[in-house]
């Protein structure tokens, strides 16, 4: 690793003294995806900016730094509300979908692999479905069943999306494990539970923090089910932030993005501290 | 397609290894599966064949109507060329800005890579409401982007907002993140050294990528097109907050449907015939990569 760095350090000063053509390529190749970087993260950032504005309008950057569309959105019920559905909503999807996804996981575990081969695609199925067809059929069959706008239609929702990641994050998880000391624990006598719960848990337990963490995020952000799914008493954040949206834009949308924003640090922190960054990259 | 003698052979493999109990494991997301995906789109074909109904959601009865009033519709087929039109549009975009990324961040090392991990991962987490948000601010007449389009065009007023541009723009902002990551995780399979014997042997740096790189990214493009062609087709957000009433997508029509009209049987027959379109242009894309005899590697 370190070899092939230095021959490429190596190579790249040779190249800057001899060759002007491949240097002119590199530059260009840094400004292509330096502006793609660019185009990707700035929007974010000016939203961020946006909501520190003192008056009504969404100039950027701010003609004077202001606290009070915080204060405005701290002390608006409806926001508060939408807040507390969220939390619950993302708490619920984040239990069910663990107990789904790491007992399907475990389950498939050593087991041949052309299983999965062939379960792959099923799960991967409902991702390339548009969200909006999912939530059609959902107001449908939530309607026969006399749970449309309910709390539970829209935990529902979030699992069949959040369950198969926390099932491929678990499986990825997963054959790390050392199988040998769940043998071990099976073999000494204990139960299939017991040998869980002493054998395989202690090993696994970050694992099952960072597909929560993810679950719950995946709930926190989603959007398009939840809009037709709840009602004016049971909508989140992003539902409510839609709506606000689509009458009149003001800063306390800015706000409420930049809030949803710091969730997601807050949940990646951990994640990025337990695993690396490049592996929680390669999960999504 | 011989699936099902595989999964039984699959499952009967399993069960001679490991015994009954860890297979059982995996019965409680199969059944949520089958109790809130499956059994829903049976629902939804059933109900397509419902009649419409005035007063009522819809009416009991066996009919083809609502397909035939969306087939034959002219209204329909504009938004349905509409809709390809601008899919099209977006999986080139999106791979054009998605493949240099993503290489980009796969020989980078240190702070630089993690710079360009943490931004496609923060995008991808981040709510779609947030995002088009983003773009509405940006690209309406007093936005950043406009201003900076005045002063470098010298016109007056560039309407950027409310157009297929800001439509692309905003599709493209969803999908990217992910294309990008779907093309990096095949990326990190690549064995570096093959890049840097290429060089050594004299290729330029564009030629090695075409010749070396390129053609191992194949399967991570393949899924990169796939998510921005079907994702595009199914857009809901960004035509409606960032198109104007001629931006108008499948998604859009169908809540059109079933919220505004509450006419169930019509959204749910242009629902099915959207899933189909879907898996017909999957099945057509991947006969086409197939052909190049390299969609093996693809599942």
């Amino acid at each position: 690793m370190i070899e092939s760095t230095k021959r490429r350090l190596a190579r790249r000063l040779t190249i800057a003294r001899t060759r002007p053509r491949e240097t002119v390529e590199l530059i260009a190749f840094r400004l292509l995806y330096g502006a793609v970087l660019a185009a990707m993260i700035a929007p974010l950032l000016i939203i961020v900016g946006t909501s520190f504005n003192h008056d009504a309008t969404l100039t950027f950057p701010p003609d004077q730094f202001s606290l009070v569309w915080y204060q405005e959105f701290l002390t608006d019920s409806r926001w508060m509300r939408a807040f507390a559905n969220s939390l619950l909503i993302a708490s619920a999807t984040t239990v069910l979908s663990l107990v789904l996804g790491t007992t399907a996981a475990y389950g498939i575990q050593g087991v041949d692999s052309r299983i999965t081969q062939v379960l792959l695609p099923v799960v991967l199925l409902p991702l390339l479905i548009p969200p909006v067809v999912i939530g059609i059929v959902l107001v449908i069959y939530m309607s026969m069943l006399g749970l449309f706008q309910t709390y539970v239609s829209i935990v529902i929702a979030h699992t069949l999306w959040a369950a198969p990641l926390v099932f491929f994050v678990m499986q990825a998880v997963l054959s790390r494990f050392d199988w040998q000391l769940r043998d071990a624990a099976l073999d000494l006598g204990g139960t299939p539970l017991e040998a869980f719960r002493h054998a395989a848990l202690p090993q696994i337990k970050s694992g099952i923090a960072a597909a929560g963490l993810i679950a719950f995020i995946i709930s926190l952000q989603e959007f398009i089910m939840a809009l037709f799914l709840s009602s004016y008493a049971t909508q989140t954040v992003p539902v409510l932030a839609w709506s606000a949206l689509r009458q009149f834009i003001d800063p306390i949308i800015s706000v409420v993005s930049t809030i949803l924003m710091l969730s997601i640090f807050v949940v990646l922190v951990p994640i990025v501290l337990l695993f690396s960054f490049d592996w929680v990259a390669r999960q999504l | 397609m011989n699936g099902i003698a595989d999964i039984a052979h699959s499952i009967q493999a399993a069960i001679d290894q490991r015994g009954r109990t860890s297979l059982l494991l995996l019965a409680p997301i199969l059944l949520f599966k089958t109790i809130f995906f499956v059994i829903p789109f049976f629902i939804l074909v059933r109900m397509s064949l419902h009649e419409t109904d005035q007063s009522g959601a819809y009416n009991p009865g066996v009919t083809l109507d609502s397909y035939v009033d969306i087939l034959s519709s002219s209204f329909i087929h504009g938004i349905m060329a509409y809709t390809f039109r601008t899919a099209i549009v977006v999986t080139i975009v999106t791979l054009l800005v998605s493949i240099p990324y993503a290489h980009a961040a796969w020989r980078a090392d240190g702070m630089t890579k993690n710079v360009l991990l943490l931004t496609v991962v923060v995008s991808l987490l981040t709510t779609l409401v947030v995002k088009m948000y983003a773009w509405v601010v940006l690209l309406s007449p007093i936005g950043v982007v406009s201003q900076a389009v005045n002063r470098f065009t010298g016109a007056d007023q560039v309407q950027l907002l409310n157009n297929e541009f800001a439509v692309v723009v905003g599709i493209v902002y969803m999908v990217a993140p992910y294309a990008i990551l779907a093309i990096y995780s095949v990326l990190v399979s690549i064995d570096e050294d093959l890049i840097d014997a290429a060089l050594d042997l004299g290729a330029s740096r564009p030629r090695a990528f075409y010749e070396v790189v390129l053609p191992n990214a194949v399967p991570g493009i393949a899924v990169a097109t796939v998510l921005a062609f079907t994702w595009s087709i199914g857009a809901y957000a960004a035509p409606v907050l960032l198109g104007s009433s001629s931006e108008r997508t499948f998604a859009v029509q169908v809540e059109e449907y079933v919220i505004s009209q509450f006419n169930w049987p019509h959204g749910a027959a242009l629902s099915v015939i959207i899933v189909v379109i879907v898996f017909v242009s999957l099945l057509a894309f991947f006969a086409f990569i197939g052909r190049r005899d390299v969609g093996g590697e693809m599942f």
